[in-house]
């Protein structure tokens, strides 16, 4: 029982916990706060995955800037409604059926595949590195990326303008 | 912990989050059913990456955050319209093309 | 100069047909086809001079569809004896009915005129590129043409409903018999590789056609000409095409058209000759229609039906003659009733044209108020009943003479007791519009006096009884070599059946001593079967109704309930498929998202599958 293997398991049952709690609660607010611990508990994984630079993103762009977006969204609709949101499930058999199947032959193609059993040096810090790769490799789509951003960005201004 | 974990703690997320947008009624809780859903994936990229050495991965999962960043920006404007437009937030009210 | 008997006709008709105010003027366009028949009929006199002259047939043939061994088919004429002559019979008639219409047709307005001459000149050049027909392939070409001239020729009048009606019945009646002329002509060519008559007249001669399977070439070819020559069951459409103006039913349905079906028999009798039972069948039906078409004319009260009938008649003798085997005995009576039988007709046709009626129990007395058409038309009747000294005695007593001498007794009889009722319905005609005072007076109620004809109509007929006179008169001074020695009691027993309906006659119609009515009453169910035309159009229609109908009312049951309805069930099947399928698109985004959900979960379950 290393370090690594308890907060791996540590780590799992809190992102698996909250994620369930995202899909499960009947408040839409508390789904949204459930989201960033899940958010966050990612953010975990990716320090345990020694991708740090990845969990910085992953705190700042998700549990950060959407979460905060999708706060903005809702206390905007609830406004304009003037009532809570109703936060209901429907077809809760069929869609745990589909998804316990789905997860169930995922892992069991998961047991039969031959998958690397140790991590690999990756040869220099994977910051450096992420940044060597979207500067020369990707750089044009990382460009393409940044056009991307711009017409959501002028889209989702367009679509929730206010209404004349 | 060897890559056969990471990618069975990403299935189990990304089922979670199969089934939370299948049965949210809320668009927006549909929305963060599918937040849950890329996270697995950017779980899976970045074990992929580490357990292969090599940082493609990385440096999708950076695009995939991005893009998603845009996906939720544009989707919480839809949800917005919806409202505006037909009162309401639940998605099985939209059934305009119903057969 | 043959060319010139085939090229006149055809170059009137593509001149007054393509030029359309030549043909609209009318009177001009008959002018130039007179003018053309004219001389058709001098090219067609010398043709006849030249061949006797020379005794031997000239031809000459134009390779038209090229085989490798030479030619398939050719086309050229083909003058001997049979042919030379035949030309010569239908020129003049032809020529004499054209000026004949001139008269006849004077009321119509011109561009009719124009179109009936149009008609007449195809004809003309139809039925002699059908003469002259070196092989069966021209003869069958010629053969569909004069078929379709008598079509539009009797359907002249094509706004009476009767008369177009009349056109297509003619048109499809022989044309029935047409399909079997075409069958074997083609089997024909199978069996011996040529059409032409010459080669195959050597094959024959040389016993190197073979004799398996000709029977039903020779019945086919039969067929054919039963269909145009109206034997029975065929003959019904010959009555009915009395629609048309009287001069094309003297021309077409008397003089030549109707004798092609003859004719052809003539030509191949030498193939005939090797099938005796078909023959035989020539021979009887023949006669079957000889007797029953007699008997038909003397129910009809109409001039122009009892003309048709008594040509059916007539051309059963000649049938019966070939069938006996001495075709050339019913060419001669071809070639003599020809003219005679286009005599009568032009007669009637003065007639009708005076009184404007065709029922002679409306005419009457007639005799005094048009003497030339009298004289010529008893000319022609004592011509067609067979007294001596005119042109029918001669060949009919041929044909009587081969019939007995081909030792066919039943039909001989028949010939016979037509032979009475041909007198007998012929002078009731006679009688009836020329002497007897007329039954109804309002037969004359057009408005002025009947009187003879003119000049245009008058001519024709004069030539005509000449010709028939001189006929009967120069072949009993100069007998021509008969194929068979006529026993001895035969001409006084033909003369007397002869006189003998001629008595009856009289002494019904005009002195009437035996009561018109008790005679018609002992004929009995005859009359009464005989005034239906033996049902042989009924006879048609219930074949047409029982068969045609029923299966035609099977297919439409099979197509309504069985091809309809299983294309309705389809289309139902798939309607309501489609009403169910309808309902699984909700139109709500998550059942979709659940569905592509359980479609990935089958792909990964293959996927699975596969590791």
């Amino acid at each position: 029982m290393t370090l690594e293997v308890v907060g791996f398991w540590v780590l799992a049952v809190l992102l698996v916990g909250s994620a369930l709690a995202v899909v499960l609660t009947k408040n839409l607010f508390h789904s949204v706060l459930w989201l960033a611990l899940a958010l966050t508990g990612t953010a975990g994984i990716f320090l345990m995955l020694e991708a740090e630079f990845l969990a910085g993103v992953q705190i700042l762009l998700y549990a950060g800037g959407v979460v905060t977006v999708v706060v903005f969204a809702i206390v905007v609709t609830e406004r304009l409604v003037g009532t809570r949101l109703a936060h209901t499930s429907r077809r809760v058999l069929a869609g745990g059926a589909v998804a316990a199947v789905f997860l169930g032959v995922m892992l069991d193609i998961l047991a039969r595949a031959p998958l690397a059993p140790v991590m690999v040096p990756m040869g220099a810090d994977p910051t450096k590195l992420i940044g060597m790769a979207l500067m020369t490799r990707f750089l044009l789509p990382f460009e393409l990326l940044a056009v991307l951003l711009l017409v959501s960005l002028l889209a989702a201004s367009y679509l929730a303008r206010p209404e004349e | 912990m060897g890559l056969s974990a990471y990618l069975a703690l990403a299935a189990v997320i990304f089922s979670i989050g199969l089934f939370g947008v299948m049965t949210r009624r809320n668009a927006v809780g549909i929305l963060l059913g599918i937040e849950l859903m890329l996270n697995a994936v950017n779980i899976n990229l970045v074990a992929f990456s580490r357990f292969h050495g090599d940082v493609t991965g990385m440096v999708l999962t950076v695009f995939a955050i991005c893009i998603t960043v845009a996906e939720v920006a544009l989707g919480l404007a839809i949800v917005i319209l919806l409202f505006r437009t037909r009162r309401t937030a639940m998605a099985d009210h939209v059934d305009w093309l119903k057969g | 100069m043959m060319l010139t008997v085939l090229l006149t006709p055809i170059t009137v008709f593509l001149l007054l047909a393509l030029v359309a105010p030549l043909r609209r003027s009318g009177r001009p366009a008959a002018f130039i086809s007179i003018l053309g028949a004219l001389g058709t009929f001098g090219a067609a006199v010398q043709t006849w001079v030249l061949v006797d002259r020379l005794d031997a047939p000239i031809q000459r043939v134009w390779t038209w569809l090229p085989d490798s061994q030479g030619a398939l088919a050719t086309v050229g004429y083909l003058a001997d004896e049979q042919s030379a002559i035949m030309i010569l019979l239908v020129t003049l008639v032809s020529l004499l009915v054209q000026i004949y219409s001139l008269g006849y047709l004077s009321d119509e307005p011109a561009p009719a005129i124009g179109r009936y001459y149009v008609y007449q000149s195809l004809f003309a050049f139809s039925m002699l590129g059908l003469v002259l027909a070196p092989n069966l392939v021209q003869l069958f070409i010629c053969w569909e043409l004069v078929g379709l001239c008598s079509y539009l020729l009797i359907g002249f009048w094509y706004k009476k409903p009767s008369a177009s009606r009349a056109a297509v019945k003619a048109f499809w009646t022989t044309k029935a018999g047409d399909v079997g002329l075409l069958i074997g002509i083609v089997l024909l060519w199978r069996h011996t590789g040529t059409f032409d008559f010459g080669e195959l007249q050597q094959m024959a001669g040389a016993g190197l056609v073979g004799v398996d399977g000709l029977a039903l070439i020779t019945f086919c070819i039969y067929l054919g000409a039963a269909g145009k020559s109206a034997q029975f069951p065929l003959h019904i459409w010959l009555p009915d095409a009395m629609e048309g103006p009287t001069p094309v039913s003297a021309l077409i349905h008397a003089a030549t058209m109707v004798t092609a079906g003859v004719y052809l028999l003539v030509r191949m009798a030498f193939l005939f000759a090797l099938t005796p039972d078909v023959l035989l069948l020539v021979a009887w039906v023949g006669a079957g229609t000889a007797l029953m078409a007699a008997i038909l004319a003397c129910a009809q009260n109409d001039i122009k039906r009892v003309l048709a009938y008594s040509t059916v008649s007539q051309l059963g003798y000649m049938m019966t003659a070939i069938g006996a085997g001495f075709a050339s005995a019913g060419f001669f009576h071809l070639l003599t009733h020809g003219v005679f039988k286009a005599l009568l007709f032009l007669g009637a046709g003065a007639v009708i044209h005076a009184v404007g009626t065709n029922d002679i129990t409306h005419m009457g007395g007639l005799a005094r108020r048009m003497p030339q058409t009298m004289i010529v038309f008893l000319v022609g009747t004592l011509s067609l009943a067979g007294v001596p000294l005119f042109a029918g005695f001669l060949s009919k007593e041929e044909i009587l003479a081969g019939v007995w001498a081909g030792g066919l007794t039943g039909p001989f009889v028949m010939l016979l007791m037509g032979a009475f009722l041909t007198a007998f319905y012929m002078f009731r005609v006679v009688f009836l519009t020329f002497f007897v005072k007329p039954a109804h007076a309002s037969g004359h109620g057009h408005g002025h006096a009947p009187h003879d004809a003119p000049m245009t109509m008058g001519l024709p007929l004069w030539v005509l009884a000449a010709a028939s006179m001189t006929i009967g008169i120069y072949f009993m001074l100069h007998h021509p070599a008969e194929a068979v020695e006529a026993p001895g009691w035969l001409a006084p027993v033909a003369t007397g059946v002869a006189l003998g309906g001629i008595a009856l006659a009289w002494a019904t119609f005009q002195r009437q001593i035996i009561n018109a009515e008790s005679l018609a009453r002992a004929t009995g169910p005859l009359r009464t079967v005989a005034a239906h035309g033996f049902w042989v159009d009924e006879a048609f229609v219930a074949v047409y109704r029982g068969i045609l109908m029923t299966l035609a009312a099977l297919v439409g049951w099979v197509d309504r309930y069985i091809v309809d309805g299983v294309l309705n069930v389809i289309s139902a099947w798939t309607v309501s498929g489609g009403d169910g399928l309808r309902r699984i698109q909700t139109g709500k985004v998550q059942d979709y998202v659940l569905a592509v959900g359980a479609g990935v979960v089958a792909i990964l379950w293959w996927l699975r599958g596969t590791m």
